[in-house]
């Protein structure tokens, strides 16, 4: 302790007295020539794109996969209102709303793009021709024998889709055992059974519904806007049969330029979604190829669907829309795969792929195939960028074909070589890897995933928090509702003066605004906190990107 | 089905000369833009998508590929005199899907006054009143500098 004890707030004081000062001349203040901020237009449009475009290149800074997704949720709490594009549930007269909402281009005809012509298959059909036929008639006779197709708890739809997934399953363990010798990327190729896949992204370009139509008449600054479109988020839910997926990307069909072409038309769907049909629901933005981040395998090769809802659609009685649906499902279900598997690779719909991505679907009840090839080349469409963005995506796809005419005597008869090779050139198709390219320029380098991080809380947080908004399962407590009473007596008749104002509709608050960080962290209970004042360390870290 | 059945004939007994099913179907513009071939409907409440579908079918020989419905409830209100909280009926709204080919535009029922139309009107009435002006003044040639008032 020293003799003197000096104030502490003294010396501080001291040495700030302004008569100790000298001015110092600050020369880098100013500049030959003048430097002027940019000059912004500040109408209200403009100024809330800029907004958008500031939170956009928020999400790209993002980290990592799983910090993403969960960043694109942040918005709301309970979830987005969401126009689902069921794979298995087609209304009638859909394929313009799959083709516009996916920006895709359809090019049916029964010879795929001229990519395909260089691939030869014929000597690998030769050989697989007899195990195939065998395999096909054992599954078709067998299974109708093992289990009873007459049993009433089993409906049409779920019979045909029973015999498709078996046959595929058989097709591909002869082809895959036949060619991993051959052909090494079918021998690292990774199968997944029934994956679950979805895909969530926003389209724009559709008319505005009454509902924000009225919003934006009734305030003067929005007035002029009342007609623009707004964006529909858009979900793909499906789950092929059967996937096979490699580490390395399927090479692009058509060139960059090509992509741009203005003579691949799009269709526009201007309506809503729901006036053909389209159901809506509430749900957290998803993006599951089918598998998890952090595998290896994160591009897709080929997928096998199943077609046994034509048989839903049977009412319509129009056999030409049972074809577009096959066509929808194709492009659906190609473009809701990539998206999945762009997302992953820290891509999203509001930061647009860098290259090409390339898959190949088969849609089939064992006997009649379609065959699809999908090239995406962008997935940024939302009403910012459904004018500007030249990019569109290319479906080509063949007609329904035949792989064999009837089944008699246990044997396949008139089978169709030309179908196998369709095939067989899908399995052909050699993934490489792109020369130059950074597959992933939005993600960190050395921290991809959350597995990536060495903060065991951290991950642990993230994962639990990730899983949870990918699984779309319901709250454990219940969403908020206006009751029908109070929608009679409080919000739409004032007949309850005297009533104490607690409920949001009161208090001029919107449940269905609240952002997913609104909510109380984890209680830790006294006796797991460190030594530490009563009123601290009482909630768990949170960890929101 | 109709709530109402088609009474049995019974031998002696009168023959029904008209008979009114509860069902109707009442076309309307609808509020949000549908494709061309979705029809409105508004129609009574006992009618199914079946009904429906039947309805259009067989009498007016219109193809239906799918028929979606809905029930609209009303706004509530106050009871002007009483003042307790009343609620017209509500009304189920069928929408009708005909095949792709097929189109249907609602009518313009009530031509909207256009600016054309207003001069348009407003020509024909000063050409008028001019001409009412003459026929008066070549009736009063003979009676110049007589009063208004003053006939014979």
């Amino acid at each position: 302790m020293s003799l003197f004890r000096i104030k502490t707030s003294i010396p501080p004081r001291l040495f700030h007295c302004r008569c100790f000062a000298t001015a110092l001349p600050n020369d880098e203040e100013y500049t030959a020539t003048p430097h002027y901020p940019p000059i912004l237009d500040m109408s209200f449009e403009k100024k809330l794109e800029r907004k958008k475009v500031a939170k956009h290149e928020e999400i790209k800074a993002v980290k990592t996969v799983e910090e993403k997704q969960i960043k694109l949720n942040m918005p709301r709490f309970y979830g987005f209102k969401s126009y689902m594009l069921n794979e298995d549930y087609c209304p009638y007269n859909n394929l313009g709303l799959a083709q516009h909402v996916t920006r895709t281009h359809l090019i049916v005809n029964n010879e795929l793009p001229e990519y395909y012509k260089n691939i030869d298959v014929s000597g690998v059909a030769l050989n697989l021709k007899s195990e195939i036929e065998e395999a096909i008639a054992v599954e078709i006779d067998g299974y109708k024998r093992e289990n009873d197709f007459t049993n009433d708890d089993l409906t049409k739809v779920e019979m045909e889709n029973l015999t498709s997934s078996l046959i595929v399953k058989q097709l591909n363990r002869i082809i895959k055992n036949e060619m991993s010798t051959s052909h090494p990327h079918m021998k690292n190729a990774q199968i997944d059974y029934e994956p679950r896949i979805e895909s969530t992204w926003l389209a724009g370009g559709m008319d505005a519904p009454e509902r924000v139509k009225s919003v934006r008449r009734g305030r003067p600054w929005t007035k002029h806007m009342e007609d623009d479109p707004v964006d529909r988020l858009m979900v793909f839910v499906g789950s092929p049969c059967m996937t096979v997926r490699s580490e390395l990307p399927l090479p692009p069909i058509v060139s960059r330029d090509e992509a741009e072409n203005a003579e691949l038309e799009v269709p526009f769907f201007r309506l809503d979604p729901r006036a053909v049909g389209n159901k809506t629901e509430f749900r957290h933005i998803a993006n599951t190829p089918g598998f998890w981040p952090g595998d290896p395998h994160k591009f897709g090769l080929l997928s096998y669907h199943n077609r046994g809802y034509l048989h839903n659609r049977k009412h319509y009685q129009d056999p030409q829309d049972d074809k577009e649906a096959v066509h929808r499902q194709a492009i659906i279900a190609s473009f809701g795969w990539l998206q999945a598997q762009a997302n992953f690779l820290g891509f999203n719909t509001y930061n647009d792929i860098t290259y090409p991505l390339v898959t190949q679907t088969v849609i089939t009840d064992g006997k009649v195939w379609s065959f699809y090839a999908y090239q995406l080349n962008t997935i940024v469409f939302h009403t910012m960028y459904v004018n500007e963005n030249p990019k569109r995506n290319i479906c080509w796809g063949t007609e329904e074909l035949n792989l064999y005419d009837r089944v008699e005597n246990g044997k396949l008869e008139g089978f169709n070589d030309q179908v196998l090779e369709l095939l067989l050139k899908f399995y052909c198709n050699v993934p490489e890897s792109r020369l130059g390219i950074n597959l992933t320029p939005y993600l960190n380098h050395e921290e991809k995933v959350i597995a990536d991080y060495a903060d065991d809380d951290k991950r642990q947080w993230l994962e639990r928090e990730y899983k949870f908004l990918v699984s779309n399962r319901p709250r454990f407590k219940l969403d908020y509702e206006v009751y029908s009473w109070e929608k009679i007596y409080k919000i739409d008749n004032k007949t309850r003066h005297m009533d104490k104002k607690l409920r949001p509709f009161e208090l001029l608050q919107d449940p269905f605004k609240r952002t997913l960080d609104d909510r109380q962290p984890i209680y830790i209970p006294r006796k797991f906190r460190p030594h530490l004042p009563r009123h601290k360390g009482k909630y768990a870290k949170e960890y929101f990107p | 089905m109709s709530t109402r059945w088609y009474p049995i004939y019974q031998k002696g007994g009168p023959q029904l000369r008209v008979f009114l099913p509860n069902f109707w179907m009442k076309l309307v513009k609808p509020t949000q833009d549908q494709p061309p071939n979705i029809v409105q409907f508004a129609c009574s409440m006992e009618m199914t998508k079946h009904d429906v579908k039947n309805y259009l079918e067989k009498i007016y020989n219109i193809k239906c590929v799918d028929v979606r419905t809905r029930i609209h409830m009303p706004k509530t209100r106050r009871d002007p005199g009483k003042g307790y909280v009343i609620k017209d009926e509500d009304t189920k709204y069928a929408y009708v899907t005909m095949p792709k080919e097929e189109s249907f535009k609602f009518p313009d029922l009530f031509e909207t006054e256009t600016k054309e139309k207003i001069v348009e009107d407003h020509d024909k009435a000063m050409k008028q009143a001019k001409e009412g002006f003459q026929d008066f003044l070549k009736k009063n040639k003979d009676r110049a500098n007589m009063p208004g008032w003053f006939t014979i």
